[in-house]
């Protein structure tokens, strides 16, 4: 039961982190306040379950949506005049406080205000959630691969050049904002209906920031980055229980360093494939010898440079 | 009638210092081009160093100057442990404010874990005191941090638009590569710039502390100074000081007459719509606007 509730959880992070790789990794775009997203379609999904005996599946879904709709009304006019990504950051923190401060003060019985809704029925399984996260997941792999993606790509390597060949820059924001709040939104469903309990302090601005530590550090260029370190955080954070507020301590201090040191994150601008791991370690007995002389060969280029440098600067 | 004028005081006194922060976000934002996260941090660890110190007995102005060295301190350190080696490196914007933004979890949430969640007052010479003038009455807290805003802001443009290091730095809002090509040294303009910036957040923590409470949270103030820099225009002065005194006075407004809770809806709300409007703020024009 517990391993089945972290592995819960990490499916639920992985497709949160998986939307917001899109937003932030592939379209360049810098968000505070995922957690509004997910805390909307966690809310939408819950409510219409209750009282409009929407099934499960559609409840999740329909949540997603729910925080498509409040993206394009937030997205719509901050994107619109080509703002540049510092106002998005801010309008996104402001939102993401503006849900919370909104649900924690609306006092009726059908939200209950600060206390949350409680008593929802235990929908969400192991399978469901490994379910959706693999679809959701083939979709994200397919859609990054696909012109759209290659769009968004080009609009975070530069704008205007992106412009100049005729990808509509507005349009492509806004469709990768709406994508990255559906996934936020099936993800704050799949805790909810897990855990059985949602509360407006379940999505506060921690679980922003976790996702963003999670997406720096499984690199902003791939799928499969943040998907391995949404794998490694959740887990890692079962052991670090702990350390309870110094983790965000650790948080901040990962994020600085990763920075520093290695901006692209654990799988830089590669992708994870079976095909060329299994190729490499089959080729390995052959090749060792080879690649053993490629990796020195880098590291002499590397001293070379760094020598030549220094001697510039002299 | 009291209560307004009353209400209009204490939104002129924290607007000020609103303004003063928003000074300090502007300065780094027009010379570096990206959005230094971290301020709130660096504004809530000198309000705790003044907290410390004026609870070991001493009066508020040793108070205040240990804040302020706090704040220079804990400023230039991160510009030379995080941001120098990575701008050394040409790393994207995006990429500085992550780091910033790792920079300003880590303070809060070492302050959280060493000293705990709690609210302590600043206890300072004056906080209690009143003075009535034609039957309003006046906080003497409200009248210092008005005064010591102006100063500080009269200082920082006297800074920038009169004197030589002022200068370099105003030529480095422009243009860094152009400035650092003219014989500009853009790494002593990056100092000039974070010392002012740890100073303005230090000058605002220590008030905020002596109006509210001191907290590990309380970094989550320095968004408004976000807020109001976005609504002068991102990067002008003149528009940080407009925003930061608007939206003093709007938030003392809204408190005042509809509801504290609401207070931050109102806020973000407007940004939202001034932005839809004036996309470059109230007085900003674009890239000529900065400094």
């Amino acid at each position: 039961m517990y391993i089945a509730s972290v592995l819960v959880t990490i499916c639920a992070n992985v497709v949160a982190v998986i939307g917001l790789a899109l937003l932030t990794g592939y379209t360049g775009m810098f968000s505070l306040g995922h957690a509004g997203f997910m805390c909307i379609g966690a809310y939408a999904a819950v409510l219409l379950n209750k009282y409009f005996m929407v099934p499960y599946v559609f409840a999740l879904i329909l949540g997603g949506f729910a925080s498509v709709l409040i993206s394009l009304v937030i997205g719509y006019p901050t994107l619109r005049n080509k703002l540049r990504g510092d106002y998005f950051a801010i309008c996104m923190l402001g939102f993401g406080t503006v849900v919370r401060l909104v649900l924690n003060n609306m006092n009726n019985p059908i939200t209950n205000g600060a206390l949350g809704i409680t008593n929802i029925p235990k929908l969400t399984t192991l399978w469901s959630a490994l379910l959706f996260m693999s679809v959701l997941v083939y979709f994200m792999w397919n859609f990054v691969n696909s012109q759209y993606g290659k769009n968004c790509i080009a609009i975070q390597q530069q704008e205007v050049a992106a412009e100049m060949m005729g990808v509509s820059i507005v349009r492509t924001k806004l469709l990768s904002l709406a994508i990255s709040a559906f996934y936020c939104g099936v993800s704050g469903g799949l805790l909810g209906f897990w855990l059985q309990y949602i509360a407006p302090a379940t999505f506060s601005d921690t679980r922003s920031n976790d996702l963003l530590a999670t997406l720096v550090t499984g690199g902003t260029n791939s799928i499969t980055g943040p998907f391995f370190a949404a794998i490694l955080l959740t887990t890692m954070l079962e052991y670090l229980r702990f350390l309870v507020n110094w983790r965000l301590v650790v948080y901040g201090l990962l994020y600085i360093f990763i920075m520093r040191f290695r901006p692209e994150g654990i799988m830089g601008y590669k992708e994870f494939s079976f095909k060329k791991t299994i190729q490499f370690f089959k080729e390995f007995p052959q090749n060792r010898v080879k690649i053993i002389e490629k990796l020195t060969q880098s590291l002499e280029e590397r001293t070379k440079k760094k020598n030549r440098r220094s001697d510039n600067r002299e | 009638m009291t209560i307004l004028i009353q209400q209009l005081i204490t939104s002129v006194s924290v607007g000020g210092l609103y303004a003063v922060l928003a000074v300090g976000y502007a300065l780094i934002y027009s010379v570096f081009d990206f959005t230094n996260f971290a301020f709130g941090g660096v504004m809530m660890v000198s309000a705790f160093s003044g907290y410390f110190v004026s609870s070991a007995g001493f009066g508020t102005i040793p108070a205040m100057i240990v804040a302020i060295a706090t704040g220079i301190v804990v400023s230039i350190a991160i510009e030379l442990l995080a941001y120098r080696p990575m701008r050394k490196r040409n790393a994207k914007r995006l990429f500085l404010m992550i780091s910033a933004m790792g920079v300003n979890i880590f303070l809060t949430n070492l302050y959280l874990s060493m000293f705990g969640a709690n609210l302590r007052t600043l206890s300072s010479g004056f906080i209690s005191n009143t003075v009535t003038i034609l039957n309003v009455q006046i906080g003497t807290v409200d009248i210092a941090a008005f005064l010591t805003s102006v100063v500080a802001l009269a200082i920082i443009s006297f800074f920038l638009y009169k004197t030589r290091p002022g200068i370099t730095v105003r030529a480095s809002a422009i243009d860094v590569s152009t400035a650092g090509l003219m014989g500009i040294n853009v790494n002593r303009v990056s100092l000039i710039v974070f010392v002012i910036s740890g100073i303005t957040a230090a000058i605002a923590g220590m008030f905020f502390g002596m109006k509210y409470t001191v907290y590990p949270g309380m970094g989550a103030m320095s968004t408004k100074a976000f807020i109001a820099s976005v609504i002068g225009g991102l990067g002008s002065l003149p528009g940080a000081v407009l925003g930061g005194f608007l939206l003093g006075i709007l938030e003392t407004l809204v408190t005042g007459y509809i509801s504290a809770t609401y207070r931050d809806l109102f806020s973000f709300g407007t940004m939202i719509i001034i932005l839809m409007f004036m996309p470059n703020g109230l007085i900003g024009k674009g890239d000529q606007s900065k400094l």
